[in-house]
């Protein structure tokens, strides 16, 4: 909203938060199932490519300060394209936020609430969502910025109390299905980051511009190192026959967790926890998208769209006929939204902008000159 | 009016999250539970199953805490599989079954030789049932083993449960197989299930068990010297092949197993007396770095060597014996280090020769000398692993002994 | 005793003499008896006073209704100044006045029977003098009465001239005494004031181990002078401002100049002094009236009885306001981490108030979830408790009728009732029916087979941490907000909990208290100058809390203990 400003250490924990809440359900599994063995030489492979484009994007944007990628879409090709780069970043937000959420309630349902009907997990969602999203953003940056150091804490937590569980020769053989599997194929594993569609977002929210780089960078650099700590724990622990075939690896992880014979099975209480990131992240994702309708519509405020955000977003969750359809989903269509949608889309906008800023400042100057 | 209608909205909804909810929390409260504390599978005729339950009545644990044992009720009933089996029995007892609690699974020796990866499945899919719960194969039949399962110095079977896998890590003559491992290894394709061997003692003071050499550590479960109340004991190890009972380990085996797993603190064994013929000197062993595993494809086969190093002390003495001294030291060092790597050496033949099962994970370790997956599962180590040669190194350094005097 | 009597007194028919006696204070409620008086709604319009004596008493007797009014005193007298007699009236209030004082310092001065006061000179006093073509010009200084009699007649040590009703009639209501002189179209507010009062005492609701035991009391005065001993320094500014058409309750609005902030002193006067409310009664009712809207009904200011923490509060640049008549002064503003601390935190060693922070942070979150945790788990994820724990709560909810959620709430609002129920009993038993109660109640209970003892401990622990909350009012929201997360632990189990939190942590990061955020400070994450939960060691407090924006940043040294370095 217009005068929510966050500071650095939010908007890095909003950016980290969708890198977390992704890994919470299915992102390690489908990263392991295809590069298998070689995963973690891959995501730091990956990872550096994606450091690599977030710093590609912030020399882009910092061109034009203060203004977020519909902003910039306005500029290069007017109302048109800005209504539709809005459209298509809505529809994503909104679609990748929905099947997610289906597969969070489906994992709810069968581990917690057998007999009760999947539409009414996804309300309990909604209602808590619908009344969260008439606070300002910056609150629940706040509340965010409180629940990110438990979420780490708690995978930190799940990583040492397993470590009598791992072996660590599942890294062998070192380069999984092959060199070529590994960096050529693997490149969809880019798919992980996609809090990088966040970036293109956060400049007008942000209190000190100045730190934009450090932002950036930070946000991408913890959220690689956050989804190193998450797959290494399902890769040491599971073998990968195992691993490609669980709902919920990190719950499955957390089940064998056991402190002498009075503490176990605390996933619960990791539930508890995890259920809180991912009705913050969609908090977080529907203000995001509210707020860029309301700048492709003029509306004067976007409260009253609140309902309506919300019934999308039980709508499309509930749209897949059965879990099959929405795993599929959101193991394999989701990472290419990704790749496609933020990585290659908002790139090329960026730099097709970027040229075209030069090229009115070049003829500027030659204007000046023959003046 | 807006407020009203409002508020009436808030109430529908409400109501409408409290009669969805309400299903599975009459599914899932404890009140509607009775609570099952161990499993048990048998053959039955027909080739169903015999499924065994044992609960226990909480309501013996009164305010007072009182010192009589609780009693154990165990339910056997015939069906083709455990969810039907379970959904009889839910009908017969009326408060509905939850296997969150459940501490052992028991399977009958016959039942395991058939192949047992169904109903590995089926339970380790259960979202009730604990990956730590301990996997038993009995000798006798899986319901005469929970009947004999009672516990000697606690009050509740539940807590004699959680504690007897535990003499695994000062013994190792028995293991903690936990039902989670041995699903883990069912799957992979560089190592094969284990599972902790159950009988029950008799009561004569007949020893009918096997012997390998003179001392006493060569026991196993329904072969023990043991006497006393009739009760289950759990000494040594089932060993698998994929998912079938080929064979078992006695508890000296079962010690070299714990060993190269690491799953012992430390051990008792006799060693023979270097100065004395037929004469035992009792150590104290713990081992002081984890057993360093090479794995080398020679010629297509694989060479395994293994590389322990323990330090002991020594625990009983002969009268008259000098135990301080430090050549006496080196020599009782050396003999148990030929003692050690001859029992290991024994036992790793044992499991390649003899039973071609992987339970060690050396298939882990020899994956490190292929570089993709494909060429790993081309190998077939599973197969493999019965022609593989072993090299043994024990270095024991026997530092000083537990003794209060020197002679 | 006839029959016949009887048998009359029995079935004759008489009449039903005694009437029931019947007063209603309204007929029919949608009418109103009287149209709303004007009582309150004088508006700014000020009366002049008169300069003729028997006109000023005239509209004083009608305002004061003297011909009703029992305590009201009029003293007519004869004043005698510099040889001159002037007929003089004194209003004042029995019981509000010292008589002492205004028989020695205001009547024996003023009365002809002071024989200093005997001049036989003329009145005006001659300047100068010129004389010039047999005219004498003569400078000549008039005598002015009313300084006169302020600066030479009365000897009292406050005394102010003021010329309109209105604040003479405010002084009198105060306790001070108005002295009206014939000729004189202005009054003299004496201060005369000599009203019984408690005296200070300990503070009954927040007691600490190592501060001062002094408290506030009714009188405003009296706990500006509390405030002013501590503070010792001369730009403590206390503002006066009155609140409520009727009673114009004096209030007093404190804090130091050049350091709090200014914005923050004119929001609090701006909001104090838009208030349109008929009395003010108590600072509670105030809190209320100048309180930011909240959701959650969280205490947004603080109150306290203790003047060391508002001193304290007062040298951050905080702005302090006391109401004449409550012994509790509100502090502006309040953040989270100040209802969660208490004012012996800063008294002792770091370590051990760190220490009690963290125990009163763990009561905080037992009071608020620990009942809704144990429905949630009971209900829904009982594989969390160990076995034998599980055995046990199912043995002793053997014999117990009555689910869970029914068992928990019936425990709780007796709790809640035992706790209502200790404060009104008196006080030689109070203690003791609020500890035999509970136990004898609780234990009671689970002998009938009622109630589970687990739950009865659950209930216990609950309450026993919902006294360690240093705050009154806050602790009185989590005890209400624990209902809340009962209810959604029964609905859903963890699933409800958690939405439940998240709801209740936005609004609560949403929520502001004068400007400030609420929850400024808790985050470790965020480092704001001088705002963290735990106290750092003493060295450590340079700075004063950032969100306050006061116009000093620093308050001590970067280093203050100058004697360790030499």
């Amino acid at each position: 909203m217009e005068n929510s400003k966050i500071s650095a250490a939010e908007a890095i924990s909003i950016v980290f938060g969708i890198f977390v809440t992704y890994t919470l359900v299915a992102l390690p599994k489908s990263m392991l199932e295809s590069t298998k063995t070689a995963t973690l030489i891959n995501i730091i492979y990956v990872g550096i490519i994606a450091l690599f484009i977030t710093f590609l994007i912030y020399k882009l944007l910092i061109k034009f300060p203060g203004d977020d990628i519909v902003d910039i879409a306005e500029y290069l090709g007017g109302k048109p394209l800005k209504v539709f780069i809005g459209i298509i970043f809505i529809f994503y937000f909104l679609f990748s936020s929905s099947i997610l959420l289906r597969n969070f309630c489906e994992c709810l349902k069968i581990v917690y609430y057998p007999m009760t009907s999947l539409i009414f997990i996804i309300l309990a969602f909604l209602i808590a969502i619908c009344v969260t999203l008439h606070h300002r953003f910056s609150s629940i940056a706040k509340v965010n910025l409180l629940i990110i150091p438990l979420v780490v804490i708690s995978i930190i937590f799940l990583f040492i109390a397993n470590i009598e569980n791992f072996s660590f020769d599942n890294i062998f053989p070192i380069f999984g299905d092959g060199l070529f599997n590994t960096f050529i194929t693997g490149l969809g594993n880019l798919g992980a980051f996609g809090g990088i569609t966040l970036l293109y977002f956060l400049p007008p929210y942000l209190k000190e511009p100045q730190k934009m780089k450090k932002v950036y960078l930070t946000s991408v650099i913890l959220g690689t190192i956050y989804i190193i700590l998450c797959v290494s724990i399902i890769l040491f622990m599971f073998v990968s026959l195992m691993y490609t075939n669980q709902i919920m690896p990190l719950y499955s992880a957390a089940r064998h967790i056991e402190f002498g014979n009075f503490f176990q099975r605390l996933e619960s209480i990791f539930l508890l926890i995890w259920i809180l990131q991912m009705v913050c992240y969609l908090c977080i994702i529907s203000k995001i998208s509210m707020s860029t309708f309301k700048k492709i519509t003029n509306i004067r405020d976007e409260k009253p769209m609140i309902f309506v955000f919300a019934l999308l977003i039980f709508a499309i969750s509930l749209l897949p006929k059965n879990y099959a359809i929405s795993k599929f989903i959101e193991d394999y269509i989701y990472h290419y939204m990704v790749i496609i949608v933020s990585i290659f889309l908002g790139v090329f906008l960026l730099i097709l902008a970027y040229l075209k800023k030069r090229k009115k400042k070049e003829l500027n100057t030659n204007h000046e000159q023959s003046i | 009016m807006n407020n009203l209608f409002k508020k009436i909205f808030i109430a529908l909804l409400i109501v409408m999250l409290l009669l969805a909810f309400s299903k599975s929390y009459s599914t899932l409260n404890i009140d509607n539970l009775s609570v099952v504390v161990a499993m048990g599978i048998d053959v039955s005729d027909k080739n169903n199953l015999a499924i065994s339950f044992q609960f226990t009545n909480p309501s013996s644990v009164s305010e007072s805490g009182t010192s009589e044992q609780s009693p154990s009720i165990i339910y056997t009933v015939d069906a083709s599989s455990i969810s039907s089996g379970i959904n009889l029995i839910n009908t017969y007892i009326g408060k509905s079954i939850n296997l969150s609690h459940c501490k052992v699974i028991t399977f009958s020796e016959e039942f395991a030789i058939q192949g047992i990866s169904d109903e590995i499945y089926t339970l380790i899919n259960d979202t009730q049932i604990r990956p730590s719960t301990n996997i038993v194969i009995s000798k006798t039949s899986a319901r005469y083993y929970l009947e004999q399962s009672k516990p000697l110095f606690e009050n509740l079977i539940t807590k004699y449960y959680e504690v007897f896998s535990a003499s695994s890590s000062y013994t190792g003559f028995t293991s903690n197989a936990t039902i989670g491992d041995f699903f883990d290894s069912l799957i992979c394709h560089s190592c094969e299930p284990y599972a902790i061997l159950g009988g029950v003692t008799n009561n004569s003071t007949e020893y009918t068990g096997t012997t390998n050499s003179e001392n006493d550590s060569s026991t196993k479960s329904n072969a023990s010297s043991l006497s006393g109340q009739s009760t289950a004991e759990n000494t040594g190890l089932a060993v698998f092949k994929d998912d079938a009972l080929i064979g078992e380990l006695n508890s000296i085996e079962t010690l070299c197993f714990s060993i190269i797993r690491n799953n012992v603190d430390g051990f008792l064994v006799s060693v023979p007396n270097p100065n004395k013929a037929n004469s035992y000197i009792d150590l104290h062993v713990t081992p002081l770095i984890s057993p360093k595993v090479k794995v080398n494809i020679i010629n297509g086969t694989p060479y395994i060597q293994l590389d322990c190093t323990f330090t002991g002390r020594i625990y009983s003495i002969e009268s008259g014996a000098d135990y301080l001294d430090a050549n006496m030291l080196t020599q009782i060092s050396n003999s148990c280090n030929s003692y050690l790597e001859s029992i290991l050496t024994k036992y790793l033949y044992k499991t390649s020769k003899a039973l071609n099962s992987d339970i060690n994970g050396f298939g882990k370790s020899a994956r490190k000398n292929f570089l993709t997956l494909e060429q790993f599962y081309d190998y077939n180590w599973r197969e493999k692993y019965k022609d593989s040669f072993f090299k043994v190194d024990v270095d024991s350094s026997i530092r000083s002994s537990s003794l209060l005097t020197e002679s | 005793m006839h029959i016949k009597d009887l048998f009359s007194s029995l079935f004759t028919y008489t009449p039903d003499d005694k009437q029931t006696y019947n007063f209603n204070l309204i007929e029919d409620p949608n009418t109103k008896a009287y149209t709303d008086s004007n009582l309150g709604k004088e508006g700014n319009d000020k009366t002049k006073i008169f300069p003729s004596l028997t006109v000023n008493l005239d509209y004083l007797k009608s305002k004061y209704n003297l011909l009703i009014n029992s305590d009201i005193i009029f003293r007519e007298f004869v004043l005698n100044a510099r040889g001159k007699q002037y007929n003089a009236l004194l209003i004042f209030i029995d019981g509000m006045i010292n008589t002492e004082i205004m028989n020695e310092f205001i009547l024996e001065p003023l009365m002809m029977r002071n024989k200093n006061n005997l001049y036989e000179g003329s009145q005006n006093r001659v300047i100068s003098e010129a004389v010039a073509n047999n005219i004498t010009v003569r400078k000549v200084k008039k005598f002015n009465l009313p300084n006169f009699i302020s600066s030479c007649l009365i000897p009292q040590n406050a005394i102010k001239q003021v010329s309109t009703f209105e604040d003479s009639i405010s002084g009198i209501n105060s306790g001070n005494c108005a002295l009206f002189v014939d000729t004189l179209n202005l009054a003299f507010d004496i201060e005369v004031k000599g009203f019984q009062q408690r005296g200070i005492e300990k503070p009954s609701n927040e007691i600490v181990i190592k501060g001062p035991h002094e408290a506030f009391v009714e009188n405003i005065r009296t706990n500006t002078s509390l405030i002013r001993r501590f503070v010792n320094n001369e730009n403590l500014v206390i503002e006066n401002l009155s609140v409520g058409n009727i009673t114009k309750t004096k209030c007093g609005v404190c804090y130091i100049s050049g350091l709090a902030n200014e914005d923050l002193i004119a929001e609090v006067k701006f909001r104090m002094n838009n208030l349109d409310v008929d009395s003010l009664l108590s600072a509670g009712q105030l809190e209320q009236l100048i309180s930011d809207s909240s959701n959650l009904n969280i205490p947004q200011l603080i109150s306290s009885e203790r003047p060391d923490k508002a001193a304290s509060y007062l040298l951050d640049g905080r702005v302090i306001i006391l109401v004449n008549g409550s012994p509790y002064a509100l502090i502006t503003p309040g953040i989270l981490s100040d209802f969660l601390s208490s004012p012996d935190d800063k008294n002792q060693k770091t370590l051990f108030s760190d220490f009690t922070k963290i125990i009163r942070l763990i009561a905080a979150f037992i009071t608020l979830l620990l009942p809704g945790l144990y429905v949630a788990i009971t209900s829904f994820h009982h594989e969390i408790l160990p076995t034998e724990l599980l055995f046990s709560i199912l043995a002793s909810r053997a014999n117990v009728p009555f689910p869970i959620i029914f068992e928990l709430l019936v425990l709780e609002i007796s709790f809640e009732l035992i706790r209502e129920a200790g404060l009104r009993v008196p006080s030689p038993i109070g203690p003791t029916i609020g500890i035999v109660g509970a136990l004898v109640m609780g234990q009671a209970a689970v002998s009938a087979g009622i109630v589970s003892p687990i739950l009865i401990i659950i209930v216990a622990i609950t309450a026993t941490a919902s006294f360690a909350i240093p705050d009154y009012a806050f602790g009185f929201h989590l005890r209400v907000y624990r209902f809340v997360f009962i209810f959604l632990g029964y609905l859903c189990g963890f699933l409800g909990i958690a939405l439940g939190f998240f709801v209740y942590m936005i609004a609560m990061c949403d929520s502001k208290s004068f400007g400030v955020p609420y929850t400024i400070g808790i985050s470790p994450l965020e480092h704001v100058k001088g705002t963290s939960y735990y106290l750092p060691p003493i060295w450590k407090r340079e700075y004063r809390p950032g969100f306050l924006n006061s116009r000093k940043e620093t308050k001590q040294g970067h280093i203050s203990m100058k004697w360790k370095n030499r």
